[in-house]
């Protein structure tokens, strides 16, 4: 007998009125089953297809699954799949007409093992929603009972296994009855750079609550085991039997162009699996290259079908159809992946277009863009229509309606800013002043990029996606228009600006914080300074003042006063500085110099060390205030939303990642204490040998290689015992500092507006993202901020290439250049060039099996023999007996080439050709101890070395230039404009750096 | 949103039903003392109250009495609050005049009316609730009432509708089904004789279905006059219990 049972529902008429809908809905004891188990099929009256019976398990997908993951569940592989009536609602309800229609037809298909279940229906599995309970809640509750009610109908004699992507249904249900598995299990494909062919990785999710010990990678050996998915898919894998376990290798190998894999373990068997489905494909796309005449002949046969190779190395060959293949022989193309048949080795593909010419500068760095998936068209005419005009005819000017609301500073105080030299984008500026209470009052001054750009506007929308202005070696890719960027929201000297500002009330004396304050102001900068000239200023020396543009037409009187004025504001500033660095320090926290400042010094350490730099007190100083204020503005936010602030966290590092530092360490006899921040930094400061400064910095960047990144994050998805900064010791940190640069700052300002509002009582009136639209985001600008770091190395190392490939290593002198050993592997060395700043291996043994022998004036040569690897060192042993031993640390004299390749990008090739040190020459040699000290006449030493350096290279790119100019390979930029480019950048780093 | 699916193919309807199921039907008779008779029905969500007074003499002009038989007199209403949105329906309006005189053809079909010439029969139909085939259950209502007053009729009047979805005719519709817009088809059997009261239909629907539907509705009819012997043999049971021998 039916049971009536009744839904209300409320609807939402088209005028906008709530309509209390109720509907009535009728039970049945039984519904067909259709399951060859059923005790009582006379009952369940199951007619029509029914489930095989030699299945080992059911399975029953969650809503989530069905609707998102609906393609694999098509697979005909899979059987015993019972498909609940709920999720077909949800289905039908949610993804529309087409997705349902699939579904429906799965269902019909009598070749396809599945069957519906129509658990709303049926008495015992049907559960009213309950008040209160959201949708989603309720039919995954729904679905897990009738997965219940269905292992017990069918006598408990079949296992169910219900898929899903909830975490929470897991833990709720995963062990609630026995026989009913609650499950996700899934990665994401990671195919390993070097040895693409072989091995990738398979990073876990969610492990299944029952599979829990399972906490390492996955590995994946073999093209056939991946099943034809591709780097970054997200993957179902399942784990082979222990006996067919296969380790790593260890071994250097030819592709090799980067080292990725701190504390590589000497093979022991890792769990291995192989890949049984592709949840969500992660196709983009690709850069590729034509294969060359002589190859497309060999490939003969079917000529309009021809395999292209992806510049990326860990993307597998892609077949397109195309009649144009002689044409673009010559090119870097984009194509895209259409399909991959289960029957074939390689995917299909179609050509999109064309980017440019194989080792063109213009070609390479579209190139360089399209694979990290960066797109920076031109701003768009309505996005520029947004932007206020500031023209000479029309020069913009204060809103008098903004002068009322802001703070004006323009009157009070002394506003600078310091910068690197030639800075366009400056978006912070620094006051310090004297309170009439004789307390000192601090101020940091930030562009207000909130104010031209609207919440959703154009501007915004596109800023959003940008995330970042991506620098490249050579050139930058603005995130704001330049009419932001450049002019209105740059705080730049002698005119008005709005900006938000954080002032701190300070002790004269102890430079205690007393009372903070956030606003919106006017201010106008004085002085537009750049590093050294603060520098100078603040050591005294007075001779900068002609190069200050400000000073230049005042009269002597009024210069002096001033110029005593800003000589006492910098002073202060440094103190105020030290204080806070110092009370930093006393509170446990610790001077890692800035972690992240490291990683970035990392990434283009080659451009730093082609000019060396000075690291300058002032850096400090302008590095500190920037870190304050952004502490503060974080703790301001996070108080005020506690649940939708974005903030930066840094997580500490995994133990286990610091063992080849410990390793390395050891060798050179420091001990390493990686049990905290504070241990970590003392040991690194400790660990400098004074023969060699180069020891100390490699450790330094070993010790940052074996940190995660600083992420950004929304406080409403982690603990706060998860907001703790690891490199900078502070509870909680976010990024303030540079709107014009990043947009999670644009939001950070947004925030600090509406805790203002809220602490005035006023409306809010930014619309705030909500805490999972804000994870949305930060997943974003995290994951595009990894590109422009990806893209930003990679056109370094284009560049490094081009540098090096016209020369001759034979003959040229530059070519050779000191090493030093900072990691072993089986087959050779990974050697530091401090020259360049670039890393790289070299092999001991080559491919015909010959490995290096050493005589004793250091000269090298190719002979029979066998390699033995220990710990820290490597010998090489040849037939005749002789032996030599390479060590950690140990210095050689390598030769740089550059492998050319025509797929993909040149790499640097090493080559040690001495196991002596490289003599270096007495400039270069204080230049490098021009790093440690910080005295003035080093500084006249480096900077004539500077110029010496620069002379030379000048010459050097003279004869690139002209043969550019010969063959016009270039187009419109010459190299040398590049170069020039290049080293202003190399310090324009540095004021990236300090942000953080 | 994809649309409504109104007929799964595992053949359920939006409410769980089957094709040929009708709703839950719960009725009594005999609700209102003053009246001669009365009665109340639930068609699933749908709920209708009927009033008969009569035969009584006629009243208000004189010059509309039969002859030769008694006037049958049908008023139907709707509760302002049996909808989903809240409706006032003054009295007269189109849909509720056309309703009464269907309603009024339906019964003049079944109730002996020549047995009481130059009177009147007086039924009102109030539907407090609407959730689909409001004409069946005003019927089934007022055959219950008309019994309950004791005029004799030639047989219950035995009313269902029908609808027709993806070439299967479902019956009894509900307000979700109705809403659909597919043709719909009102009947009144008398099941006895399986003589039509009444039948209608004001949608297109192919010749070759209407069988079919037809077919649906009068077995549904069928299965609705069970109810409705059932519920008036225990009232009369009741009713005489009451009293007493």
């Amino acid at each position: 007998m039916l049971q009536k049972r009744e839904k209300v529902l409320h609807l939402r008429t088209f005028q906008g009125r709530t309509v209390r809908i109720v509907r009535e809905h009728y039970l049945r004891p039984s519904v067909p089953c259709n399951s060859p188990l059923c005790p009582q099929p006379a009952r369940c009256r199951n007619d029509g297809k029914l489930l095989s019976s030699d299945v080992t398990h059911y399975v029953i997908p969650d809503w989530k699954v069905v609707q998102d993951y609906l393609e694999i569940l098509e697979f005909p592989e899979l059987k015993g799949i019972i498909f609940m009536q709920t999720a077909c609602q949800a289905v039908q309800h949610q993804r529309g007409r087409r997705q349902y229609n699939k579904l429906r037809n799965l269902l019909k298909d009598a070749r396809h093992d599945c069957i519906l279940f129509a658990n709303e229906f049926q008495q015992y599995s049907y559960l009213p929603r309950e008040r209160g309970e959201s949708m989603e809640k309720w039919q995954t509750r729904s679905i897990y009972n009738a997965a219940v009610w269905y292992y017990h109908h069918c006598q408990d004699r079949m296992p169910i296994v219900m898929v899903t992507e909830d975490e929470e249904a897991i833990q709720q249900y995963g062990s609630e009855t026995e026989g009913v598995f609650v499950i996700s299990f899934k990665g994401i494909l990671n195919v390993n750079k070097h040895r693409a062919q072989i091995e990738a990785f398979v990073r876990l999710q969610g492990a299944s609550s029952k599979d829990s010990d399972l906490i390492s990678d996955i590995l994946v050996h073999g093209m056939k085991a991946r099943n034809r998915s591709i780097h970054g898919d997200v993957v179902v894998v399942e784990l082979l039997p222990k006996n067919e376990w296969k380790g790593r290798t260890a071994a250097l190998c030819e592709n090799e162009n980067d080292d990725k894999t701190p504390g590589e373990s000497p093979s022991e068997p890792m769990p291995t699996g192989r890949v049984v489905g592709i949840l969500q494909k992660n196709w983009r796309d690709y850069v590729v290259t034509f294969p060359s005449k002589e190859e497309v002949q060999s490939q003969g046969k079917n000529a309009q079908k021809i395999l292209v190779t992806p510049w990326d190395y860990r993307i597998p060959k892609i077949r397109i159809s195309t009649q144009q293949a002689e044409a673009l022989q010559d090119f870097r193309v984009v194509v895209r992946i259409d399909s991959w048949e289960s029957t074939s080795v390689y995917p299909n593909g179609h050509f999109v277009r064309v980017l440019g010419r194989i080792r063109d500068l213009e070609g390479e760095i579209s190139t360089i863009l399209v694979e990290n998936s960066i797109s920076v068209a031109p701003f768009s005419e309505a996005q520029m229509c947004e932007m206020p005009v500031n023209t000479p005819e029309n020069p913009w000017k204060v809103n008098p309606e903004e002068e009322r609301e802001r703070i004006d500073l323009r009157k009070t105080h002394l506003v600078f800013s310091i910068d690197p030299k030639g800075c366009e984008d400056v978006d912070d500026a620094l006051s310090v002043r004297t309170l009439s209470n004789g307390n000192l009052e601090l101020g940091v001054h930030i562009a207000d990029v909130t104010h031209f750009v609207m919440t959703n506007s154009y501007t915004d929308i596109e800023a959003r996606t940008r995330a970042t202005t991506y620098y490249l070696a050579d050139r930058r890719y603005d995130m704001l228009p330049s009419i932001l960027s450049a002019d209105l929201c740059s705080l730049l000297g002698g005119v008005d600006r709005y900006a938000v500002s954080v002032l701190w009330e300070l002790d004269k004396k102890s430079f205690e914080i007393k009372k903070v304050w956030y606003g919106r102001t006017i201010i106008q900068s004085a002085y537009k300074l750049y590093y050294e000239a603060a520098q100078d200023l603040l050591d005294g020396n007075f001779s900068v003042i002609g190069d200050i543009p400000e000073f230049k037409e005042m009269d002597e009187k009024s210069r002096q006063a001033k110029q005593d004025e800003l000589v006492w504001a910098i002073g202060k500033l440094t103190d105020i500085a030290r204080h806070v660095r110092a009370k930093r320090d006393s509170c446990g926290a610790l001077e890692l110099e800035g972690v992240e400042v490291r990683v970035q010094l990392d990434d283009k350490k080659n451009i730093h060390d082609l000019i060396p730099k000075q690291p300058l007190e002032v850096h400090e100083t302008v590095a500190e205030c920037m870190i304050l204020a952004n502490h503060w503005v974080a703790k301001k936010i996070w108080e005020n939303f506690p649940h939708q602030a974005l903030l930066r966290q840094h997580p500490p590092p995994h133990q286990e990642f610091f063992s080849e530092l410990r390793e390395c360490a050891k060798a050179k006899g420091f001990s390493m204490d990686t049990r905290s921040n504070k241990t970590l930094a003392d040991s690194l400061d400790r660990a400098n040998d004074p023969r060699d400064p180069l020891v100390n910095r490699i450790l330094r960047s070993m010790a940052t290689q074996a940190m995660s990144n600083a992420l950004y994050f929304s406080t409403g998805s982690c603990a706060e015992d998860e907001f703790h900064h690891y490199g900078l010791a502070l509870d909680k940190y976010t990024h303030f500092t540079s709107p014009i640069r990043r947009y999670s700052d644009i939001v950070v300002h947004r925030l600090l507006m509406a805790a203002i509002s809220k602490d005035n009582k006023t409306e809010i009136k930014e619309n705030l993202f909500s805490s999972k639209d804000l994870e949305e985001l930060c997943r974003h600008i995290n994951n595009r901020n990894r590109a422009a770091q990806h893209a930003q190395k990679q056109s370094t190392e284009l560049f490094q290439c081009m540098y090096f490939k016209d020369k001759d290593p034979e003959t040229e002198d530059r070519c050779i250049a000191d090493g030093v050993i900072y990691s072993i592997r089986t087959n050779g060395v990974l050697v530091f060039i401090p020259r360049f700043g670039i890393k790289g291996a070299a092999y001991l043994k080559n491919k015909d099996g010959l490995v290096i022998s050493c005589y004793q004036d250091g000269c090298s040569e190719w002979k029979p023999g066998s390699l033995q690897r220990f710990q820290n060192k490597i010998t090489s042993t040849t037939a005749g007996g002789e032996s030599i031993t390479f060590s950690l640390f140990d210095h050689v004299t390598v030769r740089i080439s550059v492998q050319a390749s025509r797929c993909h990008a040149d790499t640097i090739r090493l080559e040690i050709i001495s196991n002596k040190p490289y003599k270096i020459s007495e400039t270069e040699l204080s230049q490098q101890n021009s790093l440690l000290m910080k005295n003035e006449l080093v500084k006249e030493v480096t900077r004539s070395v500077e110029e010496a350096q620069l002379a030379q290279e000048e010459a050097k790119v003279k004869i690139i230039q002209e043969e550019y100019q010969e063959y016009c390979q270039t187009k419109g930029t010459s190299l040398y404009t590049l170069l020039e480019e290049i080293r202003d950048l190399a310090l324009l780093d540095l004021s990236s750096d300090y942000g953080m | 949103m994809a649309g409504l699916e109104l007929l799964s193919d595992q053949g359920y309807r939006v409410d769980g039903r089957r094709a040929g199921e009708l709703r839950k039907i719960q009725a009594r008779m005999g609700v209102f003392a003053q009246a001669d008779g009365s009665a109340y029905i639930e068609q699933g969500n749908t709920k209708a109250l009927a009033v008969v007074y009569g035969p009584h003499e006629m009243r208000g002009s004189r010059s509309r009495a039969l002859p030769d038989r008694a006037l049958v007199n049908c008023q139907y209403s709707m509760a302002t609050f049996s909808t989903g949105e809240r409706k006032r329906r003054p009295h007269g309006d189109r849909k509720a005049c056309e309703m009464g005189l269907q309603l009024r053809q339906t019964f003049e079909a079944a109730i002996l009316t020549q047995l009481y010439p130059r009177s009147q029969i007086d039924i009102y139909v109030q539907v407090l609730q609407a959730d689909g085939g409001n004409y069946a259950a005003c019927v089934n209502a007022a055959t219950l009432a008309v019994l309950d007053a004791g005029i004799p009729m030639r047989d219950f009047v035995c009313a269902c509708s029908a609808g027709f979805v993806d070439g299967t005719a479902l019956a009894d519709l509900s307000h979700v089904e109705e809403a659909a817009g597919g043709p719909q088809l009102a009947l009144a059997l008398l099941p006895a004789s399986g003589q039509l009261a009444l039948l209608e239909m004001d949608a297109r629907l192919h010749e070759d279905h209407l069988q079919q539907v037809l077919e649906a509705a009068s077995q549904a009819a069928r299965d609705v006059h069970a109810l409705l012997d059932r519920v008036v043999r225990q009232h009369v049971r009741e009713a005489a219990l009451l009293l007493g021998d």
